[in-house]
């Protein structure tokens, strides 16, 4: 006996559906969009008031440059950050005395920023940032 | 019916991209210990061109301080989170001002980084 090879296989689904399907497509494309969250790194800074009194006090200084990173004016290495930053913070324990001032020159990247500032952090200092304040000077007409 | 869900979607889809930073182009930097950064409403992003969006609209550094205020309103502290997306190669004359603008408005700065054990 010969059995005949159903084609149900190959029925094309109803054209009304399109528009559920194309909408099923669609949500399953969002979710999976939706689903990859961002990491990142909590920084605490102090306010600016609240850093104002700290800066009168002997803190530890760290100055970015573009080739260079000095720590209280000497120059080191990234990778040394922060033993030598801990080594500094030894033996304080107050948050006001663990306050790390960052001076960085206009043309630091923010990938060397975010590198130094973590080692910073990660040796126990608090970070403050020290902008250089605008001046407007009034030139004689 | 599929028809209808379907514009209804596109609808919102749009609407909400109004909002949206994805059409935003910045390379993260990279860092250790990075974790999960979480949900916020308010997200700065310093683009390739050094140009600052606060969720995704243009504004200067001048505003961003009082719109960051102004968003955040009263709320509690471990709820003014506020994301700093900055292109890796943004200098400091750009960033700085952000990060001092986000901690002046009280917010709880989060940089987003990308973890430098993922290929």
């Amino acid at each position: 006996m010969r059995l005949r090879r159903s084609s149900k296989l190959l029925v094309e689904p109803p054209s009304a559906a399109t528009g559920d399907i194309a909408f099923n497509l669609i949500v399953f494309f969002l979710v999976c969009a939706s689903i990859q969250p961002d990491s990142g790194r909590k920084q605490l800074l102090p306010k600016a008031e609240q850093t104002q009194q700290q800066e009168q006090q002997d803190n530890i200084t760290v100055e970015l440059k573009r080739a260079v990173v000095l720590l209280n004016g000497e120059p080191m290495k990234l990778t040394e950050v922060t033993p030598r930053v801990k080594a500094k913070l030894s033996g304080k324990t107050r948050p006001e005395d663990r306050v790390v001032v960052v001076k960085s020159a206009d043309d630091v990247p923010y990938s060397t920023w975010v590198e130094v500032t973590t080692q910073i952090e990660d040796a126990g200092g608090i970070i403050t940032l020290q902008l250089e304040e605008e001046r407007q000077v009034e030139l004689p007409q | 019916m599929g028809d209808i869900a379907f514009n209804l979607l596109v609808f919102f889809v749009i609407l909400a991209r109004a909002q949206d930073d994805s059409h935003l182009q910045w390379t993260p930097a990279k860092a250790d210990k990075v974790q999960p950064s979480g949900y916020s409403k308010l997200t700065v992003v310093i683009d390739k061109d050094e140009k600052v969006y606060l969720n995704g609209q243009p504004i200067s550094e001048a505003q961003l301080a009082g719109a960051i205020e102004n968003q955040l309103g009263k709320a509690p502290v471990g709820d003014r989170k506020v994301l700093l997306k900055s292109h890796k190669d943004a200098t400091a004359i750009r960033f700085e001002p952000v990060i001092e603008a986000i901690s002046q408005a009280g917010g709880e700065l989060v940089h987003v980084l990308e973890d430098k054990k993922k290929k």
